[in-house]
This record gives C-alpha cells, structure tokens and sequence, in this order.
C-alpha cells in the first residue's frame, strides 16, 4: 500500500476521535452547568438568541460527523454518503478556521470552546493551525477507497506510528492538553487554599510556640486575624511586666505540624520587645475551644521546652517550631500559573 | 466562624466609613508582620500615607510610594503623575480653581491649565467649558506640580450584575456593600454599548463609565466586552499548578469612591481570606472567582505596575472585588492581558499611575508582599 494511501486511511480514525472528544467535553460541561448558553467559543459571535441553538447544533453536528466518519469507513457507506461525510467534516473545519480567526479578531479574551471546560485559553496560532490542519486532513479523505484491515503485521505497524506521530503533532498544537494534565496531578498551593480560622487556631494551641507564650496572653481570644499568602497571623493581647503588650502568632497554613512564628509587641508603640524569660501560664489556656470538638492540648511544657523558655531573645526575632521543616516563605517558583 | 474581637463586622474591608479607623488596622497590621518578619518586610514603606493624606498637605491624593520602571525599590514620588480630585470653583482660559463646596478658606487649589491640557465630561471638551459645581479628577503634570495635564469630569463607573432592564434605565447590583445603581444609557449611546454588551438581561454582567448624574449613570462607554455566561454560572476557574508566582499579570479597573475618603490611594483585591466573613462571599456563596488569585487580608502590599508605561505604586489593599472576580474579560490597552482583573483600583490610584479613567483598564502587573 503506498505511503500516501496509509496517510490518507490514518485521517478517519484520528478526525472521528477530535470530533467525538469535542463532543463529549462539550456535553460535559453542559451536564455540568446546567446550561448550553453558557458556553464558550465562536457562539459568542453570534446573537444570544442564536447562541444555545447554534451550541446545540454544533455539538450534534460533531456527533453526527464522528459517527458518520465511522460507520462510512467500510464497505457499508462506500461511494456518495462517505464522500457527503468526510467532506461536511472538512467544510465544518474549514467553518471553524475562520470563525476562530474571527473570535480571535473580535473577542481575544475567550477560549475556543472546542473541548468545553479544557479550552479556556484565549484563541492562539496553535489552535487555528491545529484546525487548518484537520480541515486538510478530512479533505484529503475524500475520494479514499473503503478501510481495509492491514494484511501484514509490519503495515499494520506502520499505520500505527503514523497514527501515533500524527496524535503527537495534533497534542503539541492543542493548548487543552496542558490544562488535562494540570487537572490529572492537581494539588493546591497553599496560597489558594481555603482554611479555616478555627483548624488555624486549633493547631496554634497545640504547638509548643503557643504553651510558651501563654503565661504572657490575658485573653484566649485574637483581636485582629489576617491571612496573606501561606500564612495566618494571630493577634493576642497579653501583658509584660506593667506595660500593655501584643503576642503576633504567624501561622503557616498546612495540615499537620505547621511552622509556627511569634513576636512580642508593645501595644503602645508597636515595636517588637524581648520575651520574658520564664512566663506563667493560666490554666484556661491549655483547655481546647470549648464546644467545638478539638482534642485536649498537652498540659505542661517539657524540659526541653523549660530550657527554651530560658533563652533571651532578641527583639523583634521569631521563635520557630523545633523540628519543623522550615517552608519558604514566600515562594519565588516561576511555574505555569494558569 | 470564629470572630477576632474589635470592629471586624460583616465584611472585613476598609471601603465603609470607617476609613481612618480601618487606616489605622492596615498600618497595624504591616507594624506586627513586621515584627515577625522583619528581615522580610524591612522594605515595606511608610505606613501611614495610603489614605491619599499628603504630608505637605497641599494636595488631595499622593502616591504611597513609587519607583522606576523594573528597579522596585522605593524612589522619589515626584517623577509620577499625580492625581487630585475635588470640585470645580471656578475655572478660566488658564487656571482651574478646585476645592470642596462650603470647604474652608484657603483650601482651594489652583493649577495652571496649558493648551496641552485635554478635558473628558462624556467626550472631549476645552478646560473652559467646564462647570462650576463639576467633579474633577485631575492628573497633575509629571514635571510640573502646578499644571492639570488632564481632567475628567463628572466621571463614573457602574459594574455589576444587571437587575433590572426597561425601556428606559438598567438597575444594577454592585455587591452588598455598595447601593444599587441606576443607569441610563441615552441613545445616541445605545448603539456603541450594545455592540459590547450584546445581553442587557437580568443575571448577564455590566460594565459601563459614564456621565454621574445626581440620581443615576448616563452611560456612555463600554468598559469591556460582556462575558458569555450570566453572574450565577460562572465558568469553573482554570486550575494553578505549582506554587503561585509572586508576580501575576492581568488587567487592572478603577472603582467610584463609595464611603472611601476622596483621593484615597489603595486596591480593592479579588480574593479576600474567605475566613474572614466577607459579606460579598456569603451573599454570594463562593469563595473563588473566575481568575485564581492568592489569598490576602485587608492591609495587605501589592506593588501595582502598569505595563502599558512601567509606571508602579506600592498600595494596600483596603477592600474586596467582589463584582471584579466575576469578570472574565481581559484588558487590551496594550497588548492583551494574559487574565483577567487582578486589581480595582480607586480613581486617585488608577490615575496616578497614568490610567486613563475612561478606558476602563490598563495591563497590570501585581506583585504580592512588596
């Protein structure tokens, strides 16, 4: 079989799973949402009256061609409704083409829609070289003799790698794949993720940071709270000696053990002073907040804490949690932020 | 939800009435993360200059602290524009008088007006044909102190979520701490903002500038184009891997003053701690908005650029973009910005760093913890 042939027979398999996958994600996110006007891509070009009909319409059209592409491929819709499919797949890429360069010109700000919730990326020469690409594919489909099982195992091989090689130049031109694996390894960064102020505080008295600074606290609860970034920052009004004071927790947001920072603060003048050396510590502040199911806190320091306690600090500098592995904090990655 | 003693009420913000006493939080809070970090925030500036006060007190709003293009480093404000607003007492070929209506003897301001000088009430008009009782924001010349480079007036800004549309004026809700806003959008208007706007339905977003009228907004100009889906559905965001970049691109709007002190410099941000209550996430039940942003407080430094001049300003975040996040729009001034809003600054704010107000936008850069 020429090479040219094989080329030509690879085109149906791979334009019928681009079509069948748009498809799919499409009803997705409209199963999703709720919605079909919702949607992204070169409906927005059109009125809104015309958006879900147009939306609804393309998606059946797409279903339609995939499964045409499919069914005509073999000897059973050979001659006129093969011809009909594969060049309708062609025109509605070529369609596409142009209504992507229209979005591009009109509405820059909008993905392409062509793999629903995956295309939010605004339009880009990689998805209309992509599309240009597909419209070719198709049209050169037209006119190809009915698919045939390969007959030896080294043609079979052949059409598998240029099937496999034509799958790696259409995933380089698809921006929709990085988003898919983005979603595939997701962990969110600290910076985004929701904490509560309660599960912040819980693990604050459980810290030793906490049972050595507690003897200072004149009250169990923060008068100011803050987030910026990782970190949550606990303001508690305290006493040293006959001045008014303020213990600064800064807490960094992770589930088990968390870098714990604190500070000494003059309430009068704001500037950071010395810790004590040996503070007491009432008894209500060992005790877990009432009514809201937190497990009881150690009661008394150790000795390696007694002898912590012990040090003088300097002004201004911050205790951190023995032990800990210390976070960055403020990490400096450059990595894909969406 | 556990709640800090002190004022901390329904929405942990600073755009209320309270703005001095929510001054005096921003500048508490930078004092104790100074305390804690010190080496890191040793470069903060000086805390107590975001509420446009300046230390002179000849002028409305100054710049917290600014600096070259690229360097970050604190520099003399005196290279950036500036911008004052205040009303118009009385103007002539060359000299704009602005103050405060009933205000006290002496605390006018006069600039010179040049034949440079260009003036926006709904479109371009000469300096002189402005009207006494207008009110001006003006964005003084780089270089020279005294001279108006450029004067809005009467300018306003209504975005938001369409409640309400008749054949004669839109009401628009702009979150739950700001009133409802009634805009008109005459016909000679109609055309140009329907183009953007295709969907003046309930539920659909808005964003116009326009003439402030006593009780309503004369729209005028399409800030940015309409996204697709209505307020309440909107598009899941794009994930963020990694670790979030200190830096991060996008557009930045500007906000009427609502309860804010006149010339107040600072950046309503569109993630706010969802621990603290805000009133804009309860009333609309979710934390995230279209554009991932990291989460800060209240108080909280960003170091806004404009990429579109390289100009930039240390500012403190001293409000929620609860309406900003919805948006999904991407600012074009210069180029194409890679998202969407990622800062709504105040008009002394925005002018200040040589936006023009009836743009809407400009490419900005945000740099958190500055």
């Amino acid at each position: 079989m020429p090479m040219i042939a094989m080329l030509r027979e690879v085109q149906i398999p791979l334009l019928s799973a681009m079509l069948l996958g748009g498809c799919a994600t499409k009803l997705a996110r409209v199963i999703r949402v709720g919605s079909v006007d919702a949607g992204l891509g070169p409906t927005a070009l059109f009125p809104m009256r015309l958006r879900r009909p147009v939306a609804m319409a393309m998606c059946a059209l797409e279903c339609g061609l995939g499964l045409g592409l499919i069914a005509t491929a073999g000897q059973i819709g050979r001659g006129a409704p093969a011809t009909c499919v594969r060049l309708g797949t062609g025109l509605l890429f070529l369609v596409a083409t142009s209504a992507l360069l229209e979005l591009r010109t009109s509405r820059p700000d909008i993905g392409c829609g062509c793999f629903g919730d995956f295309s939010h990326s605004p339009v880009g020469w990689r998805t209309l070289i992509r599309s240009a690409l597909l419209s070719l594919a198709a049209l050169t489909t037209i006119g190809l003799s009915p698919v045939q099982p390969p007959h030896s195992k080294p043609t079979a091989a052949l059409l598998l790698g240029m099937l496999a090689l034509e799958l790696v130049v259409i995933a380089g031109l698809s921006p929709e794949l990085g988003e898919a694996l983005v979603k595939l390894g997701y962990s969110e960064p600290c910076e985004l993720r929701i904490v509560p102020t309660e599960r912040t505080i819980t693990a604050l008295r459980r810290s030793k940071q906490w049972r050595r600074h507690a003897g200072l606290l004149t009250a169990e609860v923060p008068v100011d709270i803050w987030r910026e970034l990782c970190w949550r920052y606990l303001v508690f009004p305290g006493r040293y000696g006959d001045r008014e004071a303020e213990v600064v927790f800064a807490v960094f947001l992770r589930q088990r053990r968390p870098l714990i920072h604190a500070a000494l603060v003059d309430a009068a003048t704001g500037n950071a002073v010395q810790w004590p050396t040996a503070p007491n510590r009432p008894h209500w502040l060992s005790r877990p907040l009432a009514g809201r199911g937190h497990s009881a806190v150690p009661a008394a320091p150790t000795s390696a804490d007694a002898t912590l306690q012990a040090r003088a600090w300097p002004p201004g500098q911050a205790f951190s949690e023995p032990g800990a592995r210390v976070p960055r904090a403020a990490p400096r990655r450059s990595a894909a932020f969406y | 939800m556990l709640k800090a003693r002190g004022e901390r009420g329904c929405c942990d913000r600073c755009a209320g009435g309270t703005g001095t006493a929510d001054a005096a939080r921003v500048a508490r809070r930078r004092l104790l993360k100074d305390a804690v970090f010190r080496p890191q925030a040793a470069l903060l500036p000086e805390p107590n200059d975001w509420l446009g006060r300046d230390p002179g007190g000849a002028h409305a709003g100054v710049y917290a602290a600014a600096s070259q293009p690229g360097d970050g480093a604190p520099q003399d404000p005196a290279p950036l524009p500036r911008a004052v607003t205040g009303t118009v007492l009385d103007v002539s070929p060359h000299v704009l008088m602005i103050g405060e209506p009933g205000g006290r003897p002496g605390s006018e301001q006069r600039f010179a007006l040049t034949s440079d000088a260009t003036t926006w009430r709904g479109t371009q008009l000469e300096p002189t044909e402005l009207r006494q009782g207008d009110r001006v924001v003006v964005r003084l010349h780089p270089t020279r102190r005294g001279v108006a480079d450029r004067i809005w007036a009467n300018i306003g800004r209504v975005t938001g979520t369409i409640i309400e549309h008749t054949s004669d004026f839109m009401v628009v809700d702009e979150g739950v701490t700001r009133r409802r806003q009634i805009v008109v959008i005459p016909p000679r208007a109609a055309g140009r903002i329907q183009v953007r706007f295709p969907t003046l339905q309930p539920g659909y977003l808005i964003d116009i500038i326009g003439l402030r009228r006593p009780d309503a907004l004369e729209g005028l100009i399409p800030a940015t184009s309409q996204p697709a889906y209505p307020a309440g559905r909107l598009p899941e965001a794009p994930l963020v891997s990694g670790h979030v970049p200190d830096a991060i691109s996008g557009s930045a709007t500007w906000h009427e003053p609502a309860g804010e002190p006149p010339g107040v410099l600072g950046v309503a941000y569109p993630a706010l701690d969802p621990a603290t209550g805000c009133a804009e996430d309860a009333a609309r039940g979710r934390p995230h908005g279209y554009a991932r942003m990291p989460y800060l407080a209240v108080g909280s430094v960003l170091l806004v650029r404009n990429d579109c001049n390289g100009a930039s300003c240390t500012l403190p975040v001293t409000g929620c973009a609860a309406v900003a996040r919805l948006f999904n729009d991407r600012c074009v001034t210069c180029g194409t910005s890679p998202r969407g809003r990622v800062a709504d600054l105040t008009e002394a704010s925005f002018v200040a760093l040589g936006g023009e107000l009836d743009q809407g936008c400009f490419n900005a850069t945000i740099t958190i913890g500055r």
